[in-house]
C-alpha cells in the first residue's frame, strides 16, 4: 500500500497540470490516492468497472472540455489496447494514463505484468516516464500533461511503489 | 420497423442534441438523415457507450444520444452497470437491435437467439427508465419522454435487418473529432483547444 503524503502530491500535481477528471480501476497500491479522489471537489472522479471503458469516458469528457486521466494497474493497461489504439490513437486525444507497475523490479508477484509494461507501451508508440522518485512526481505529471496536449495523444506515467 | 424510417421519425424531435454512434448503419443513416458537427462516430466496437458516459459527465446541461447496436453492446455491457452507477440524467442510450453484426457479414449476436432482454439487464443495472419498443410510434413517444424527462434513459428498439443506401461519414476520426469539439465551442461559448505556440513564437512585449 502507499503513503498518504505520496497520494497527496500526486492529487496536486494533478490539479496543478489542470486535470480535472479521472476515471479509475483500483489497485491495493492506489487505494490512497483512490480515497483521495472520492474526496476530491476539484476533480470528477468517474470510477469504472473495466479500463477500456475508461478510455471512453476519458474520450468522451476530452471532446466535451475536460482535461482528463485514467488510473489503473498495468493489467488494466492489456485491457485497454485496442481503445487506446482505435479510439485515443486514432482520434488524437489527450489522456493521461497513470499505470501502477505491478511487477517491477523486485515486486514478488505479476512479473509477466511487468515484464510486458514497457515493451506494450512502446508497441503502442504511448511516450511514457517510469516514476521512482516521489520528489520529482509533480513536475513529472506536468511534463507528461504537457506533451500528451501538444502531441494530442495519450501519455503513460508508470507509477512505482516509490512513488505512491 | 427498419432503422431508416425510425431515424426519419425521431430526427424532427431533435434540437441541440449531441450523438455519439457506432460504426456502420446507425452513423451511415443518422448522418444522412440529420447531419450534424455534433455527431460523433465510434468505430471501436462498443465504446459508444463509454464515450457517451464521459460526455454526459462533462456536460450535464446538455443532452447526449448514444446510438448502439447489439453486437456492440454485447462487447461493453458492462457500461450499462456503469451508467446505472453514476446516473447520468442527460444520457439518452438507444440500442438498435438488428440480431446481426451487420457491419461484420451479418453473423448472429447474442439478440440472435431471443434469450436476452437488453431492456432488463438496463433496469436490473439501475437504469431507472429502461424499455423496449418495436413500433416507429412507441419509439417516438420513448424518445420525446426521454427529451422531456432526465435519465439515464436505454431504449432497446428491436429493428428489421438491413442498411438503407446512403453515403458513409465523408470524413475520418481526425476531422470528426476537430469538427465536434469546435461545434461545441461555437454552441457553447467556451474555448477548448488550445493550439501550443512554441516559446520561440512568443511576443517578446518587455523588448525595446
Amino acid at each position: 500500500m502507499g503513503t498518504l503524503e505520496n497520494s497527496r502530491q500526486i492529487l496536486e500535481g494533478l490539479k496543478e497540470a489542470g486535470i480535472n477528471l479521472v476515471a479509475s480501476v483500483p489497485d491495493l497500491n492506489l487505494k490512497e490516492l483512490i480515497e483521495l479522489l472520492y474526496k476530491e471537489k476539484q476533480i470528477t472522479h468517474v470510477p469504472v468497472g473495466r479500463e477500456e471503458e475508461g478510455i471512453g469516458v476519458c474520450t468522451g469528457a476530452y471532446l466535451a472540455g475536460k482535461r482528463p486521466a485514467l488510473l489503473m494497474q498495468n493489467a488494466g493497461l492489456m485491457n485497454s489496447c485496442n481503445a487506446i489504439t482505435t479510439t485515443a490513437h486514432q482520434f488524437g486525444i489527450p489522456i493521461l494514463l497513470l499505470v501502477y507497475y505491478a511487477g517491477d523490479m523486485g515486486d514478488d508477484a505479476f512479473h509477466m505484468l511487468g515484464l510486458l509494461t514497457e515493451p506494450v507501451l512502446s508497441g503502442l508508440r504511448v511516450k511514457y516516464a517510469v516514476l521512482r522518485d516521489p520528489a520529482k512526481v509533480r513536475r513529472e505529471i506536468a511534463a507528461a500533461v504537457t506533451s500528451a496536449h501538444a502531441s494530442k495523444r495519450p501519455v503513460a506515467l508508470v507509477l512505482t511503489r516509490a512513488v505512491l | 420497423m427498419k432503422r431508416y424510417e425510425c431515424l426519419q421519425a425521431i430526427a424532427p424531435l431533435m434540437r441541440d442534441q449531441l450523438f455519439v454512434t457506432t460504426a456502420g448503419g446507425a452513423t451511415s443513416e443518422w448522418n444522412a438523415v440529420r447531419p450534424s458537427d455534433g455527431n460523433l462516430q465510434v468505430k471501436t466496437l462498443g465504446l459508444c457507450s463509454s464515450i457517451g458516459l464521459g460526455m454526459a459527465i462533462a456536460m450535464p446541461h446538455r443532452k447526449v444520444f448514444v446510438f448502439d447496436g447489439d453486437g456492440a453492446l454485447w462487447m461493453n455491457m458492462g457500461s450499462l452497470a456503469t451508467i446505472g452507477l453514476h446516473q447520468p440524467k442527460n444520457l439518452i442510450h438507444i440500442c438498435w437491435d438488428n440480431q446481426q453484426y451487420e457491419s461484420s457479414g451479418g453473423e448472429p449476436t447474442v439478440s440472435t437467439a431471443e434469450k436476452i432482454d437488453f431492456a432488463g439487464v438496463a433496469k436490473a443495472a439501475g437504469i431507472q427508465s429502461s424499455r423496449c419498443v418495436s413500433t416507429v410510434e412507441d419509439l417516438k413517444e420513448a424518445v420525446g419522454h426521454a427529451l422531456g424527462h432526465d435519465g439515464p434513459h436505454f431504449i432497446w428498439a428491436t429493428i428489421e435487418a438491413g442498411r438503407t443506401n446512403v453515403p458513409p461519414l465523408k470524413y475520418d476520426e481526425l476531422e470528426n473529432k476537430y469538427r465536434f469539439m469546435r461545434h461545441i465551442e461555437e454552441t457553447e461559448g467556451v474555448s477548448i483547444l488550445q493550439v501550443p505556440v512554441p516559446h520561440s513564437y512568443e511576443l517578446k512585449t518587455d523588448r525595446h
